[in-house]
């Protein structure tokens, strides 16, 4: 019965199509599933930084959420270029799907970057930028649009021709030049009063020094602005130090208990924080958006706060503040 | 147009009803799956949520059990606003303060701060050590305004910073509770407890609903207290219904959030009006029941699979004796009545069909056999009847020269004519068969023209030319000598002069071609036309002759035999007779 195998022959090969199809709906359904793989590279992970680690944090939520395999390394100190670039290598090794990054170098990684985009990987930069526009997207505080928030609030601090004095942390790094520029157009008029642009390094000590070196150096200093933390506090610490409270005011960049200190103890008039959480989480956002080929904003603003001693212990600031629950000085 | 089978349709309307109940029996499985799966979610979701309702109430009591006792203490208001106190009866109620807070301190890790303050200046925090911020008015915090102006009972503050204690800032929940003066029983100090915000944060953390569902807790007046996603709140980034959820009279409810369905389970604590809330992704939830869905689907298509494993196979013993039985009829329609016998295997109604069938088929079969014989039978008659036709006129005229001739005493002639005529009679009267060979025919056409010349003396002549190739061709008896006798009588005897006749045959191709022609009177065109009209042939002799002829070759041959006529007038006809070409075979 020839005929009657053919029948058999035209089901069972409808049955096996039937079975493909299911395979091929459950395999989607699994696939809307699949993990992304990515790397973060901070500038540093630090315990002790409540900014990098409030990013991470805010990255990992992130990759909880989006269902992410996120892997975070980091070089040893935010000036290890050289550490950094080798993550980099190492990650292209490693195919992720995206590489988020927080370049440490504004020009020196631009290679390694292109690189990676070659190799089919996503370049997401998060909080600094590079000099060449190579990304696909970018989250990151618009530094100079905080930079204008802190200058403007700076401005009403002092009187016309009062002396002002800018400490930055890295010279040439694109947060920093950004920032001064920002300062600068709130500053308005008033910028013609920067006596002094001087750079620390980011580090506690060497801002200490050059707050106690302008100081000596412009006696009738009004105001002075750190573009970090670092620049900040340890310009704010030698502010104190001098006795100069209240007669030097200090504005500045990013937060911590110090600074919240200082600021109660009436050093700080006004500091600009940012939301480096939101960062975190933004930038792994934005790079499951783009790999799900979704329209991105390829620039998008993390936001940025400015807190005086008004509204310091506001719900929403406090939280910016003093991200991290148990942690104590 | 696609034939429709009975079989296709028996297939095609089983597999149809069964793959309609099972879609629906297997819709109605999912969807009851996915519902139970649902319900199990809520159920666990609910308990989880009132276990940590339960575990921060139960907690939260504790520590109002604490207060209580503490803001009743009378060393407390001893030491804080007894100004007529001697230092040395002072310090003994502190040191019994401090005693208490240290025993609690130490019972209780999760307490960050005791303390007791009446402002600024006069407090007393933990082991007595702890200062004040010197640069936060006490009296402005919230937690102290609002154990100032309760009536009674202790204020729960929501999460914050604390930021009164000096070089602290902790996480913290606050409960306070208003200290009256013993003496003059008014309100004029704070007892207050910080509580490290984890103890609350870890039992949300800790009861985790799958991967990405959560719990956060709210204040009654829409707070939050504790949310794992506060910054992203804050940041405007991520937002949870909270009028729905405060509104909400039913323990739980979903909210469709883009793509995700979330499901919002509440439990609200009577005890410090917080509101605990569980939130789940619904496709997180029903995730696991896709594998059970997934098993329905599988079962139900080996089922759909089986059905049409089965329904075609007795769609086949169905329709197999059917188209048993078709294939039969159809070589009934060719003809092929030997073959038609169906064998019958089953004793169903095709069966019956297929005996009743056998039993027709026989029956037709025997019919058409009578038939055909009888057939044969009236051909044969009809033949006989016609080959009969011929005899008469001719043995008269034949017998009259014998006897004109026996009259003149020629002897010779007259026993040359009668042995023609006897071997002439012989031959057309003695044989049964209907067919001859043609070298038998021309024999007797022979036996024939020999009697006619003798009777026409010189006016006749004769050639007669056979093809030996074709002289054993069979051919039927008495064909030739008609057409002779009448080329004769019609062409010849008329003619002044002397008249020729010649015969020929010959072959062409599968056929036999026999030629009669003459060089007689002919015919005008017009009797040519009625040559083979019966009722136009009305001569002297048998007048039947063409007639009949062309009769008995159509009965015989069919319509592969032809026979044609040339003729023109005082000239001559010719008559052509094509017939298949037989040799030494016997037809049917």
């Amino acid at each position: 019965m020839i005929r009657n195998k053919r029948y058999y022959t035209v089901i069972l090969l409808l049955f096996f199509a039937f079975l493909l199809t299911l395979y091929g709906w459950f395999n989607k359904s699994s696939q809307t599933e699949k993990k992304y793989e990515m790397v973060y590279i901070p500038k540093i992970i630090d315990e002790d930084n409540d900014f990098w680690t409030s990013l991470i944090e805010g990255a990992e939520m992130a990759s909880t959420e989006y269902g992410v395999n996120l892997k975070i390394v980091a070089g040893e100190s935010e000036e290890d270029v050289e550490g950094q670039n080798q993550l980099i290598s190492q990650t292209i090794e490693e195919k992720p799907d995206a590489l988020l990054i927080s370049p440490c170098s504004y020009t020196e990684s631009n290679e390694l970057l292109k690189e990676a985009k070659e190799a089919g990987i996503q370049v997401i930069l998060v909080d600094s930028r590079v000099s060449e526009s190579l990304e696909d997207a970018i989250v990151a505080t618009d530094n100079y649009a905080a930079g204008e928030t802190l200058g403007e609030y700076a401005s009403g601090l002092i009187d016309g021709d009062d002396q002002i004095a800018v400490v930055g942390h890295v010279e040439g790094s694109s947060t920093a030049i950004e920032r001064l520029q920002g300062v600068q157009k709130g500053l308005g008029e008033k910028q013609n009063n920067i006596v002094s642009t001087v750079y620390c390094n980011s580090e506690f000590g060497k801002a200490y020094a050059l707050g106690l070196e302008l100081m000596n150096q412009y006696p009738d200093l009004k105001l002075m602005i750190g573009l970090n933390e670092y620049s900040a506090v340890g310009v704010a610490r030698a502010i104190r130090d001098k006795g100069k409270i209240g007669e030097i005011k200090m504005a500045g960049f990013d937060s911590s208990v110090e600074e919240i200190q200082l600021m109660e103890s009436g050093v700080f008039q006004g500091i600009v924080i940012q939301k480096p959480f939101n960062m975190g989480y933004l930038g792994v956002k934005q790079a499951v958006s783009s790999l799900k080929g979704e329209h991105i904003e390829h620039v998008l603003n993390s936001g940025s706060e400015l807190i005086t001693m008004d509204n310091i212990y506001t719900e929403e600031n406090q939280k910016l503040l003093f991200p991290f629950v148990g942690k104590s000085q | 147009m696609k034939k429709t089978s009975i079989r296709n349709t028996m297939l095609f309307s089983f597999s149809g009803i069964t793959l309609v109940s099972v879609v629906i029996f297997l819709l109605i499985a999912l969807n009851y799956t996915e519902r139970t799966v649902m319900d199990n979610a809520i159920e666990n979701t609910t308990r989880l949520v009132n276990q940590v309702s339960y575990d921060v109430d139960s907690y939260i009591s504790y520590m109002s059990n604490i207060t209580t006792m503490i803001s009743e203490n009378e060393d407390v208001s001893n030491y804080l606003f007894a100004e007529d106190l001697s230092a040395s009866e002072r310090s003994a109620a502190k040191e019994k303060v401090i005693l208490q807070f240290e025993s609690v301190l130490k019972s209780r890790p999760d307490i960050y701060n005791l303390a007791i303050v009446e402002n600024n200046d006069n407090y007393l925090i933990n082991d007595g050590e702890g200062k004040l911020n010197p640069y936060v008015d006490v009296t402005a915090q919230s937690w102290f305004a609002d154990a100032m102006k309760a009536r009674e009972g202790n204020c729960l503050s929501s999460s914050h910073v604390q930021n009164s204690i000096m070089y602290s800032y902790k996480w913290v929940i606050t409960m306070s509770s208003s200290l009256r003066d013993r003496r003059t029983n008014e309100k004029k100090g704070v007892f207050f407890i910080d509580l490290n915000y984890s103890s609350i944060s870890d039992l949300c953390n800790n009861n985790k609903i799958g991967n990405k569902g959560y719990m956060f807790v709210m204040s009654e007046d829409g707070k939050i207290v504790y949310h794992p996603k506060q910054q992203l709140i804050y940041g405007g980034l991520f937002e949870e219904d909270v009028d729905k959820i405060l509104s909400s009279k039913e323990s739980y409810f979903t909210v469709d959030e883009g793509d995700n369905q979330k499901l919002y389970t509440i439990c609200k604590s009577e005890e410090t009006g917080w509101i605990v809330v569980g939130t789940a992704y619904t496709s997180e939830l029903l995730k696991n029941s896709k594998n059970t869905q997934m098993i329905y689907i599988i079962i139900a298509a080996c089922m759909i699979l089986l059905v049409l494993i089965i329904s075609s196979m007795i769609a086949e013993t169905i329709t197999y004796p059917i188209e048993v039985l078709k294939n039969s009829m159809q070589k009934v329609e060719q003809g092929q009545f030997d073959q038609a016998n169906v064998v019958v295997k089953t004793r169903n109604e095709i069966g019956s069909l297929s005996n009743s069938f056998n039993i027709m088929t026989q029956q037709i079969q025997n019919l058409m056999e009578e038939n055909v014989y009888e057939q044969k039978q009236k051909r044969k008659s009809e033949l006989r009847a016609l080959q009969s036709q011929i005899n008469p006129h001719f043995l008269y005229n034949t017998l009259d020269s014998i006897i004109w001739m026996a009259e003149s005493g020629k002897n010779d002639e007259v026993v040359e004519m009668t042995a023609a005529l006897a071997k002439l009679l012989r031959q057309s009267i003695s044989n049964e068969d209907e067919e001859v060979l043609l070298s038998q025919e021309i024999q007797l056409v022979q036996n024939y023209l020999t009697i006619q010349k003798m009777r026409y003396k010189d006016k006749l002549e004769y050639e007669i030319t056979v093809d030996a190739e074709v002289a054993n061709a069979t051919i039927i008896k008495l064909l030739l000598q008609p057409l002779v006798e009448n080329a004769i009588y019609h062409g010849l005897k008329y003619k002044e002069s002397k008249g020729m006749l010649w015969l020929k045959a010959y072959r062409a191709g599968s056929y036999l071609c026999i030629e009669i022609q003459d060089d007689g009177v002919g015919m005008d065109e017009d009797t040519l036309k009625h040559i083979f009209e019966k009722h136009k042939v009305n001569y002297r002799s048998n007048g039947v002759g063409v007639y009949n002829v062309r009769q008995r070759l159509e009965l015989y041959y069919g319509k592969e035999c032809s026979m044609t006529y040339e003729s023109k007038l005082n000239q001559g006809t010719k008559i052509m007779i094509r017939i298949p070409l037989r040799g030494g075979e016997e037809h049917d």
